[in-house]
């Protein structure tokens, strides 16, 4: 009963990860048979700029982004928490991005960004990094979004934490887990509320936090992805070629399924290193919890 | 109407905050914060609308407007009469109907045998189904690609569908092995004492016995079959086969800043899903819990 799932982990999960694996060390059209390069692919990896650019851009935007989001969905969770009419229609509208398809939420970005007539262009100075730009409308402030490195950057960052309502449902249900007793006793103790949210609501919520990390670390690859294909097309002067993309383009406009492919197995790497890490980190931090 | 609808739906029962929070700096800041998350959450989408109304007579808009100088609701019969997106709506609904029904059976398969499993066994596999979540699609695309060129169904619908033989997302499964998990073992052993195979005790007697985990995947594999634009863009070339998210991408390229008509294609695209969470949400997540 369980062929059917077993057969596809391991044809559409297992599979892939091994014929990465191979095809990594070979240059490969998808046309023609497969040449072994041996380790060619990596030292090009090595010299490739665009790689080093393009990894550097996906870091950032982990180690950026990432934490923003659980944040933001933990804030939300405690601000929406209580119940009533008012919390309620708030908890809708925080879900509500989350449930626009990703290329109508990309586009209407692109709407929203667009130098011309887009509302946050105001905003968009904040994050001029000095870099040339023309004035594009000489009625308003010209919003730089597409056309600067760095706000390009924040613009993707912007549009990853407009969708942190999901994460925001998965700690209200860890949440409502925690026995309200607790709280009860903790206030006889004569607990602040500070303190409450500190000793008692956190370390309860810290696995459900370890989990959303996890997930948004690996959502954030794909969202980043679909923002640099429709709305930054991975510009200005390649600041949001995240390394997703650059293996895209790598595969699907030059044909060289072999140097991708290199590329995802580096992606493979950095994925579990963070999963990996997080896992540790938070073994640790729970070890020191106990300890103290 | 939205308050309405929006009401309950992640429906969970949570305590109120902390007593100690309600300090005087904080109720005024809280309220901010409300008003910046309601807006922020609703606004996008209101302008993907307020846009999609636009007359594409008019000349381009040269700064932001909240609403357009007028109205009109002619861009939604335009973009289905002069681009193919009845073409790629039809392909849509038939990736669902095919992939979703597909994705209940062999993840409820999976989910039911998985519950029955010795407790070794069952951690292992849980084990092994929480990493293949945590395997980002952006390392798979690529092999699958070779994969699938391999088999022959590249640029095919199969290449969308292919999935659903796993249950879509190793989630779904795990979703309907907690549901089978919570039925009484007893429910089970008595049709197998009375001589009934597994397959007939999945049919008869497990599956009427987690509707709310057959409702709950048929609505996320729903959305996420419908809302799927990576999976078109990586594997369908062929604009015949093209589904409906793509075929809004490629309403795009073909005219960058017609934003009415973008807007209109991608109000077409999120209502679905609205109307079908907004539904659902009356249903199984109160039922569920």
């Amino acid at each position: 009963m369980l062929g059917p799932y077993l057969i596809g982990l391991i044809g559409l999960i297992g599979l892939p990860a091994l014929l990465t694996a191979g095809i990594a060390f070979t240059q490969y059209d998808a046309l023609s048979l497969p040449q072994w390069l041996g380790l060619d692919n990596f030292g090009e990896l090595l010299r490739d700029d665009k790689f080093w650019n393009g990894l550097r851009a996906s870091l950032i935007l982990v180690v950026v982004a990432v934490p923003l989001r659980v944040l933001g969905a933990l804030g939300l969770a405690l601000l929406v928490q209580s119940r009533g009419r008012a919390t309620a229609f708030l908890r809708g509208a925080a879900y509500l991005p989350t449930l626009i398809p990703d290329i109508a939420y990309a586009l209407v970005w692109l709407y929203l960004l667009n130098p011309l007539y887009g509302p946050l262009n105001g905003l968009s100075q904040i994050f001029a990094s000095g870099v040339e730009t023309e004035a594009v409308n000489p009625v308003a402030t010209p919003g730089i979004w597409l056309t600067d490195p760095r706000a390009a950057q924040a613009a993707v960052i912007l549009l990853l934490l407009f969708t942190v309502g999901e994460g925001m449902v998965l700690l209200l249900a860890a949440l409502g887990e925690i026995p309200r007793d607790l709280y009860e006793a903790a206030e006889l103790d004569g607990a602040s509320g500070d303190q409450q949210v500190r000793h008692l609501t956190l370390p309860l919520l810290a696995p459900s936090l370890l989990l959303l990390t996890l997930r948004d670390v690996v959502f954030s690859f794909q969202a980043s992805f679909v923002a640099a294909v429709i709305v930054t097309h991975g510009g200005p002067y390649y600041a949001t070629t995240y390394l997703p993309y650059w293996i895209y383009r790598n595969a699907n406009e030059f044909g060289r399924y072999g140097y991708a492919a290199a590329m995802t197995l580096v992606l493979y790497g950095i994925t579990a290193l963070l999963i990996g890490g997080l896992f540790l980190a938070a073994r640790r931090w729970r070890e020191v919890q106990y300890a103290g | 109407m939205l308050d309405d609808a929006v009401e309950g739906l992640p429906a969970v029962v949570v305590p109120g905050l902390p007593p100690g929070w309600e300090r005087a700096w904080w109720q005024p800041t809280r309220t901010v914060l409300a008003v910046l998350v309601g807006l922020g959450g609703i606004l996008p989408l209101l302008w993907m609308i307020s846009t999609s109304l636009r007359p594409t007579t008019l000349p381009a808009a040269i700064r932001f407007e909240w609403i357009p100088p007028a109205l009109t609701w002619e861009n939604y019969p335009t973009i289905f009469q002069s681009f193919a997106l009845g073409r790629w709506l039809g392909n849509s609904l038939g990736v669902i109907l095919v992939a979703v029904p597909l994705t209940v059976l062999t993840g409820s398969l999976a989910g039911f045998a998985l519950a029955a499993l010795p407790a070794r066994a069952r951690t292992g596999l849980v084990v092994l189904s929480v990493a293949a979540l945590l395997v980002p699609t952006m390392v798979l695309w690529v092999p699958r690609f070779l994969i699938y060129k391999t088999i022959g169904i590249l640029d095919t619908p199969l290449a969308l569908i292919a999935p659903s033989i796993m249950g879509t997302s190793p989630l779904y499964v795990l979703l309907f092995a907690w549901a089978f998990a919570r039925v009484p073992p007893a429910t089970f052993e008595q049709a197998r004492l009375d001589g009934a195979g597994p397959l007939r005790v999945w049919w008869s007697i497990g599956l009427p016995q987690v509707w709310p985990a057959i409702g709950a995947v048929t609505v996320l594999a729903t959305v996420a079959y419908w809302s799927d634009y990576l999976s078109p863009l990586f594997y369908i070339n062929n604009q015949d086969y093209y589904t409906l998210p793509v075929g809004i991408q490629a309403l795009q390229q073909s005219n960058p800043t017609g934003w009415p008509l973008l807007m209109a294609g991608s109000v077409a695209l999120t209502l679905p899903v609205l109307g079908i969470f907004l539904v659902a949400q009356r249903f199984f997540f109160r039922l569920g819990r």
